[in-house]
């Protein structure tokens, strides 16, 4: 199948809004573009085949760096007012130069065949008089700069004495580019509307959700741990980026929906949202899910768009053999849609929607991997449960298993951080009980050996 | 005696992020020790080579340093004839807050950077500042002979 029907076809069942499709790329648009600038060259007798040799001799030179022998070449010039002209006028000025000879009126290349130097003279002089789109470049005084080339600071174009420089003259070019320049600019625009857009949702959400986690309030005390298991999964399933050491890269749209299929499922088989009673909890969990869904959408909507650039442009120098394929990516950022979106929102989501909820792997001891119950800080700052302090203590360890500074040695009771336990005690408090009795059984067995057992039994 | 939690954390983090280059799998019937793999770094004379290392977990871990014995033949100056290793964070500077990931991979940097000033094995000590490249020589056939992936 052909890509634009695929494209096409894409853009319409995947369910993408409307205002969405029709900042698209209009890749059938910039294909007929295409066709109508072949039959523009074609017409100058500039088939693919004779460009292709052209510019390819153009290469050699370049790399021979003789480029005062150069018979024509291409330029996109003017991309520079991209970013600030954004009402819409074209900044894109494509330019097909042919470089004549001006006391032989010959063309610079021996490789043309008659017909199409013929034309191309003609050109010359017909533009020449009617004096449209050529560009006139003053002579070089020869003693000065003999036989060298300087670059015209106005236009990036190059003097060449004795040679008038050409401009070959196409419509459908500046066409093409200006249309697809305007179209990521588009693009680039609806991606700033959706971050907005989304910002406005996550926050909302976000106080929803510190309102249905606050643990002051008695009704939030079994949401809170169900809210946390949610999030941790959500965490731990790195829908959009890598996390761990070894990968920390941003997914593809396929990847990254898999594993968004996959964090949901996991959701469902824990009974998470069956444990939800009321309706304001629902809803706070399918906008969270939706913005998710949002953010997938938007990397498909980026990753089809890019590759619709990437093949109108092949396609461009498969039928001019203009090979702009690596040079215009250079001259234009391509809005990163995917990308920018879902950085952009992925932090949003951390800091408004999940930093309601503590997790609790930030607040766990470094040496039992439990929670850092009671917490001790030590004169170096760094915080640990007391029941393994206490451990360290009797085994005469003294220095800070962190820093290594000696400051286990001499920490008491006055090392407690209240603050710290009172917080804990508040967003944590089925870990802290399971983590007090864990270390009263400890405590009891120090005194009483490995038969001591936290219930009381009668014989 | 139950596991305690740390082990059961460290274990599961080692299933679930594998540090490159390094394997370490407990024994079903007993979850403190572990069959260790360590892969030779590239640019040592151990490159190619896979290490087969025994770790163990003693009662008062993480209190107590990991025991840890290179169970391949290895010809290197810190570690002796019977794969022990000449570690300081396995001795002395240990810490509670290492883990078993963090002390494998510094076995792995041992393997990168031997240390003949602090030796274990003597008589290969001696070699290794005598005659360098001798030796070096002797750590990569023996790697060849011994450490087969």
């Amino acid at each position: 199948m052909k890509f634009g029907h695929i494209f096409k076809e894409r853009l319409k069942s995947e369910g993408f809004p409307p205002e969405w499709v029709e900042s698209a790329i209009s890749y059938s648009q910039l294909k007929k573009c295409i066709n109508r600038l072949t039959n523009e060259l074609s017409e100058l007798g500039l088939d693919p085949q004779t460009l292709r040799q052209l510019l390819k001799k153009v290469e050699d030179f370049n790399a021979a760096n003789k480029d005062d022998d150069k018979p024509l070449e291409y330029l996109l010039a003017g991309q520079a007012g991209l970013g600030e002209q954004q009402g819409g006028t074209a900044p894109f000025h494509p330019m097909l130069l042919v470089y004549v000879n001006e006391t032989t009126g010959e063309l610079d290349s021996a490789h043309l065949n008659e017909e199409t130097r013929h034309k191309l003279q003609l050109l010359a002089i017909d533009t020449g008089l009617s004096d449209l789109r050529v560009v006139e470049l003053p002579d070089e005084e020869p003693d000065c700069l003999p036989s060298r080339t300087v670059n015209n600071s106005a236009g990036g174009l190059r003097r060449r004495p004795g040679y008038r420089t050409v401009e070959v003259p196409l419509t459908s070019d500046i066409e093409f580019f200006s249309t697809l320049a305007a179209e990521l600019v588009g693009l680039e625009e609806l991606q700033e509307r959706e971050q907005r857009r989304m910002r406005g949702e996550i926050e909302r959400l976000g106080k929803q959700i510190a309102r249905q986690t606050d643990p002051d309030r008695r009704a939030n005390k079994k949401l809170l741990a169900i809210w946390r298991q949610i999030f941790q999964i959500y965490v731990e399933s790195d829908i959009f980026f890598g996390t761990t050491e070894s990968d920390h890269s941003a997914r593809d749209s396929e990847a990254a929906v898999e594993r968004f299929e996959k964090f949901a499922s996991t959701i469902a088989s824990h009974h998470l949202v069956d444990q939800m009673k009321r309706e304001e909890n629902l809803r706070a969990l399918t906008a969270f899910m939706d913005i998710n869904r949002n953010l997938l959408q938007g990397l498909r909507f980026g990753e089809i768009n890019r590759i619709a650039m990437t093949k109108i442009l092949k396609k461009f120098d498969k039928q001019t053999a203009l090979g702009v394929k690596k040079t215009f990516p250079q001259r234009i950022e391509y809005p990163d849609f995917s990308q920018h979106l879902a950085r952009a929102v992925c932090a949003e989501v951390n800091t408004q929607i999940l930093s309601h909820v503590p997790r609790i792997d930030d607040y766990t001891c470094a040496m039992c991997m439990d929670i850092q119950w009671r917490p001790v800080r030590l004169r170096c700052q760094h915080v640990f449960c007391i029941r393994c302090l206490i451990v360290m203590q009797t085994n005469k360890q003294h220095f800070c298993p962190l820093c290594r500074e000696k400051t286990v040695f001499d920490a008491n009771a006055e090392n407690l951080d209240l603050e710290m336990a009172s917080f804990l005690k508040k967003w944590f408090p089925d870990e802290v009980k399971l983590k007090q009795r864990h270390n009263q059984l400890m405590a009891g067995k120090d005194e009483y050996g490995e038969v001591y057992q936290q219930k009381c039994c009668v014989m | 005696m139950a596991l305690p939690k740390r082990i059961i954390k460290e274990t599961e983090r080692l299933m679930a992020e594998p540090v490159k280059g390094i394997s370490a799998v407990p024994h079903e019937d007993n979850l403190r020790y572990f069959d260790v793999t360590i892969e030779g770094p590239e640019q040592s004379p151990y490159e190619g080579g896979v290490f087969k290392l025994e770790l163990f977990l003693p009662d008062d871990y993480p209190m107590t340093p990991p025991k840890i014995r290179f169970l391949t033949k290895i010809y290197h100056p810190n570690i002796d004839r019977l794969g022990r290793i000449c570690l300081d964070v396995l001795k002395g500077n240990w810490s509670p807050a290492l883990q078993i990931r963090t002390i494998l991979l510094s076995i792995q940097a041992l393997l990168g950077a031997p240390n003949p000033d602090d030796p274990l094995a003597n008589d290969v000590a001696q070699k290794w500042k005598e005659d360098q490249n001798a030796a070096i020589e002797t750590a990569r056939q023996w790697t060849r002979e011994h450490a087969k992936p």
